[in-house]
């Protein structure tokens, strides 16, 4: 389908017609197409769009890396996705999206879409060119083959690719990526990793209960996690335990939503999480509140715990280094191990530090003494992946012959499923994600000479962003695989349009509750946009025309039959179903596995929950759960930069449609530290730190506290602001053991600002 | 603030302005009956050009002005729609009078006719005073534009008296500059102490170059000429429309509407 | 009294996460700055908190609504059965009337059709006994659909702080104020 004739971007990017009209247009389309005689289609249409009944329904999935993966229904009516609901099969999801998922329409049928293969004159320039998928696909193996030749391998050729898209087939990207040869591989994860290793530590795997339980909860400690805004459909079960008695406590360093709908919040002073944890774990010591039929059975080093919190930790050292008055640490201490069951939700952000694995280890230490892991309502909250036992038949493939690697020590990701090979000496070069501007700029022998970016906008997301701009300028190729033209494909020698959910076949499971959908394709690719596996497909097909037995990538392949091969009888088992196809009646919840460490058999090395980890020692940290001081300040501000309620990272910020609602970013400033910089609400400030600097409209309010300012990650679609101009790529503690790389300490950021 | 909706603007001032130009012709047939009808009528025609004028500005207002004739579906409830019917009644009246008034005045159907001009003003005023504008939800558009039309009908009717009625023209012009003074510096004094949205649309009109503009040009200025020169010259008007026409862009920009402070205090 | 269907806004359970007010694009795509439901951050001198408490609203499907008493050419209807305010756009002429006379903002202009419209509760979603999109999509429940006669009013109020006080047109819609926590910040108590 060729909606616009000319091929340039402006043409690409422009909207010659109305929304509804568009809408009409589709629709319209899609009836003539079907009809003989399409010219007879009426071009008088009603005003309004409304819900007209005798809709197709398909079946979706949010792929977003988002706690509450939703669970989809797609109305479709003469080829054209109308409008979208939550499944009510779903008790998670219950019918409703959020406000991202119910912009999906307007992503679909965007007129930013990329439309067609596209190459750059010049990166940055804008100078885009319409190009057919041949040529792209040529321009693009003739590099490969041509790093091939120069290295004798393919580690010249480095893969960037995180959680832009979930659905399980798009591991085929990496899939892609091996059947080329060895390649280089940014590996890590900016989001979780030190809390992943923490918990692996403790109980030897990331598990948590069932969102769903918390109504059982006498007693939920939200310890720097924001679900009024990152998984809004979690707060009901708060909500439920909440009329059903239990406490609430919001424990942040910013008054968030969810701290406006908490009992009691505590502002806590930034990244001293673990020094509050240890101290409410000394008051509970104190006054005999420890479950000692748990810890005695369950535990191991609990006794050297004790000692530790004796000789180090008091109630007032906690509250001097967390800023919570003592009596206030002491009573929710005691409300908590009296409460049964009793449950902390750790969250991402509170991790995001250079301690952030230690805190979470001392957290989760409150939780276990207090007898709570193990119990329904109860646990130490962080995230799971025991949903995840697909085939990873697209990831899974294999080198050409004779291909040559890297010889040396590589990681793995936490989502990197595959068993380790056995027997090739070679592997991939692995690269630190979160380092991604310096190690591409500093590797050699080959150096990085070609840059595939597919599921990630590393120019909005990635750190030190001014590096990073270098690091792209060095490379010879940039492929970009998006769908709108954001800051990275900015930076792009070519970019590929890739399918929408509704596009494309695939499967979702989430990583907080235990529903598992289909995706299913709900209309036909729009313009020339192909899924992640019909790239690899149709990018094998071109290198082995080139380059006969460069690529194994199957050449000719079925999206839906793909679907189907990534599951198995485990898969079948755990969810209750005989095929994958029952899945089209709706999304199932698992029937094992929703109760973490139940049994008390933990994943440790001793089988137990280690309050003392040799393990942790091991790998340079403190074996118990000790204090570790934050990040010294560098600037005279901390910088927060968390997630807003209007994007997941960098995607849905951008469509009109959003920005009906959230059209510009701000800093959040206290009244106190604007009055003191003579800056008023509204005006334009300069945020300035070593790292870059970024101007932008202040907005003043005590949700932040006096010493922090605040602006929300985002890529608009009309404003060049990007907070991580003034975000450093230093590493988070923990991260490196089960994620393949540190975290980073987002939060441990320091700025200062200026009227503009 | 609103968009100044030029169209609306225009359509009422020059409206107001007919009536008032038709009422203050009617007081004179009826107090002085030897008024030549030559000047009537040119009078009445003049009232009749600015009317259409002022019906051809209403008509860029609305969306989809095919659909005009269909404001009089809702005379049960709207008072738009009685505001149709009345212009529609008094432009019939108009265009009579100039038929009928060709040998001599008509005082009857003068006065019927300023009396429907009357009832077009009673319904602009219920149509511009809807509870959405705590501000002038109450008897004060109504009172606003029966002054617009007295101003500007006592000062452009100048043109068209003769010798004789002049004065007693001026008398009135003046009256109702005092009265209209008075009545625009208190106004917004009195939002002041009322609610939120009052009191927002008291800042409003007091921030406004508009107010103080219609204050000056429009109400002040033409007091001290008229008072300085000893009689009203006849491009007075000219100020005075002027003057009208900021005050009325003004009460279309300036007044607040509730919606506007959703979430705060009212 | 025949049924009047009206919201109720639960600002004790909202968010703020502005999931009512997209649905409701999702499903009528309004252009672009056009919205019918919008989510009202309350300000600080009612809710000490800037950002943090809302009311989610759109049309209130008044007993005696402005936009249908004042519209010329009889645009709006008052449905016999359940007191649901329709718009019928067809009919509008774009004369803003309706815009300018709802106190609640209910009616906007859509300035491609140079015509009014609002949210009209849904109704043919209500005819096919569905819930309307954005109750159906609230994550917490924090709106719902009341039935103004047959309520129990308990804990509800009609005119809520921050919600403009019109008694004459009887809007179909009742509140519940939200919470505060208590807040320990630190270097204080």
């Amino acid at each position: 389908m060729t909606l616009w004739k000319k091929n340039d971007i402006e043409t690409a990017m422009e909207c010659p017609m109305t929304r509804r009209r568009f809408m009409k247009w589709l629709a319209a389309a899609g009836v003539a197409a079907a009809m003989p005689c399409g010219f007879l289609v009426p071009n008088e249409t009603k005003a309004g769009i409304v819900y007209e009944g005798g809709y197709e329904t398909f079946r979706n999935a949010c792929p977003r890396n988002c706690y509450d993966t939703c669970s989809m229904v797609t109305y479709v009516k003469d080829g054209v996705a109308q409008f979208v609901e939550g499944a009510p099969e779903s008790t998670f999801t219950n019918g409703g999206l959020c406000v991202k998922g119910n912009a999906y329409i307007r992503k679909q049928y965007s007129p930013d879409r990329i439309k067609y293969p596209m190459a750059q004159q010049g990166r940055g320039s804008g100078n885009w060119k319409r190009i057919s998928w041949d040529e792209a696909l040529t321009r693009i193996s003739e590099k490969f083959i041509e790093i091939n030749e120069k290295d004798e391998s393919m580690l010249g050729l480095a893969l960037t690719k995180y959680s832009g898209n979930f659905g399980i087939t798009n591991y085929g990207v990496e899939g892609m990526f091996s059947s080329l040869g060895y390649t280089t591989r940014m590996v890590g994860t900016p989001c979780w990793p030190a809390g992943i290793d923490a918990q692996n530590y403790d109980m030897g795997n990331m598990w948590c209960n069932d969102p769903e339980d918390m109504v059982d909860a006498r007693y939920i400690i939200l310890w720097g996690v924001n679900p009024a805004w990152c998984s809004v459909h979690t707060m009901k079960y708060i909500y439920e335990a909440r009329q059903r008695g239990a406490k609430v406590v919001c424990i942040d360093p910013v008054l968030t939503q969810t701290a406006a709908k908490a009992d009691e919040y505590w502002q806590i002073n930034t990244s001293e999480d673990g020094a509050l944890a240890l101290g409410m774990a000394r008051h509970i010591l104190d006054r005999g509140l420890v479950d000692q039929d748990w810890v005695a059975a369950n535990s191991v080093g609990f006794g050297e715990f004790a000692d530790y919190l004796k000789q180090e930790v008091t109630l007032e050292w906690a509250a001097e280094k967390s800023g919570v008055p003592a009596r206030r640490i002491a009573r929710v201490a005691e409300e908590f191990a009296t409460a049964d069951p009793a449950t902390i939700w750790i969250g991402y952000g509170m991790q995001r530090h250079v301690n952030g694995g230690a805190s979470v280890r001392a957290i989760d230490a409150l939780v276990a003494m207090t007898g709570n892991v193990g119990k329904a309502g109860g646990g130490a909250r962080y995230g799971h992946l025991m949903t995840w036992g697909f085939n990873y038949h697209a990831m899974i493939q294999q080198p050409p012959k004779g291909a040559k690697g890297f010889l040396g020590p590589t990681a793995k990701g936490e989502f990197d499923f595959t068993k380790d090979a056995e027997g090739p000496a070679y592997t991939n070069r692995t690269l630190n994600i979160n380092k991604t501007a310096r190690e591409l700029l500093n590797a050699t022998d080959p150096p990085v000479r070609a840059l595939w970016v597919s599921c990630k906008n590393p120019l909005s997301q990635d750190f030190d962003r001014n590096q990073l701009e270098k690091a792209f300028k060095k490379m010879e190729l940039v492929v970009v695989v998006d769908q709108f033209f954001n800051q990275t494909v900015e930076q792009a020698d070519i970019v590929l349009p890739v399918t929408t959910l509704f596009e494309e076949w695939t499967v979702n499971v989430g990583y907080w509750h235990y529903w598992l959908s289909i995706n299913e394709q709900a209309v036909k690719p729009l313009h020339e946009a192909k899924s992640n596996i019909e790239i690899a497909a149709a990018l094998s097909k071109k290198m082995n025309e080139l380059k006969p037995g460069s690529c194994t990538f199957p050449t000719d392949i079925d999206t839906k039959e793909w679907v189907a091969k990534e599951f198995n009888k485990g898969v079948y088992d755990l969810f209750g179903i005989n095929s994958w196809e029952d899945l089209k009646n709706g999304p199932k919840k698992a029937k094992a596995n929703r109760l973490a460490w139940a049994d008390g058999k933990f994943g440790t090395p001793s089988g137990k929950y280690e309050f003392r980890s040799d393990l942790c020692a091991e790998h340079g940290f403190n074996a118990l759960p000790k204090y570790v001081e934050g990040r010294k300040p560098y600037d005279k501000l901390r910088l927060l930069t968390p997630h807003t309620q209007f994007g997941l990272h960098s995607q849905f910020i951008n469509l009109d449609w959003m920005e009906d609602f959230n059209p510009r970013p701000y800093v959040y400033i206290h009244p106190e530290t604007a009055r003191v910089r003579n800056i008023a609400d509204g005006d334009r400030v300069l945020v300035k730190n070593k790292t870059g600097e970024v101007t932008i409209t202040a907005s003043l309010t005590d949700n932040v506290p006096v010493d922090a300012i605040l602006m929300y990650e985002a890529w608009f679609k009309n404003n060049p602001y990007n907070c991580q101009n003034l975000v450093d790529d230093t590493s988070a503690d923990m991260g490196g053991y089960k994620a393949g790389a540190p975290g980073v300490a987002i939060h441990d950021q320091f700025a200062d600002l200026v009227k503009a | 603030m609103n968009h100044y909706e030029m169209p609306l603007v225009l359509f009422t001032v020059l409206c107001q302005s007919a009536i008032g130009l038709v009422a203050v012709n009617a007081f004179r047939q009826v107090s002085g009956p030897d008024m030549e009808p030559r000047r009537i009528r040119l009078e009445w025609l003049a009232a009749g050009l600015v009317l259409i004028t002022g019906l051809i500005a209403s008509v860029f207002h609305l969306g989809h002005p095919s659909g005009m004739v269909r404001a009089l579906n809702n005379l049960g409830t709207a008072w738009l729609s009685r505001e149709a019917l009345t212009v529609g009644i008094f432009l019939a009246l108009l265009a009579a009078g100039l038929l009928l008034m060709r040998e001599k005045s008509n005082p009857v159907l003068a006065v019927t006719t300023a009396a429907a001009g009357l009832l077009v003003i009673l319904s602009m005023g219920m149509t511009y005073s809807p509870p959405s504008f705590p501000a002038i939800n109450n008897v004060l558009p109504f009172v606003f534009f029966c002054l617009t039309a007295l101003l500007l009908g006592s000062s452009a009717g100048q043109l068209f008296a003769n010798e004789n009625s002049r004065p007693m023209m001026t008398r009135i012009l003046t009256a109702t500059l005092i009265v209209a003074l008075v009545i625009y510096l208190i106004v917004p004094c009195i939002w002041l102490s009322g609610g939120e949205i009052m009191k927002l649309t008291a800042e409003q009109w007091l921030a406004s170059p508009l107010y103080w503009g219609r204050i000056i040009i429009g109400l002040a200025l033409p007091l001290v000429l008229i008072k300085a020169l000893g009689k009203t010259p006849a491009w007075l008007w000219g100020l005075l429309l002027a003057g009208e026409l900021m005050g009325r862009a003004l009460f279309f920009a300036g007044t607040v509407h509730t919606a506007v402070n959703m979430g705060g205090v009212y | 009294m025949k049924k009047q269907l009206g919201f109720f806004v639960d600002s004790d359970r909202c968010v703020g996460c502005m999931t009512c007010a997209m649905a409701c694009k999702n499903q009528y795509h309004q252009e672009k700055g056009v919205v019918w439901r919008r989510v009202y951050p309350l300000k600080e001198e009612i809710y000490p908190h800037k950002e943090r408490a809302f009311y989610s609203l759109a049309c209130n499907h008044c007993e005696h609504p402005a936009c249908m008493h004042v519209c010329p050419v009889k645009a709006y209807y008052k449905r016999e059965t359940d007191g649901v305010v329709v718009h019928e756009q067809e009919k509008c002429i774009g004369c803003g009337n309706c815009i300018r006379s709802c106190p609640y903002g209910a009616p906007v202009y859509n300035p491609v059709l140079k015509k009014a419209e609002k949210c009209s509760f849904c109704h043919q979603r209500l005819d096919a006994n569905r819930l309307p999109m954005c109750v159906m999509s609230c994550p917490v429940d924090a709106i719902q659909v009341i039935d103004i006669t047959r309520l129990d009013s308990t804990g509800l109020v009609q005119f809520a702080p921050g919600f403009p006080k019109q008694p004459a047109l009887n809007p179909s819609v009742r509140f519940r104020l939200p919470r505060l926590p208590e807040v320990v910040r630190r270097k204080t108590i």
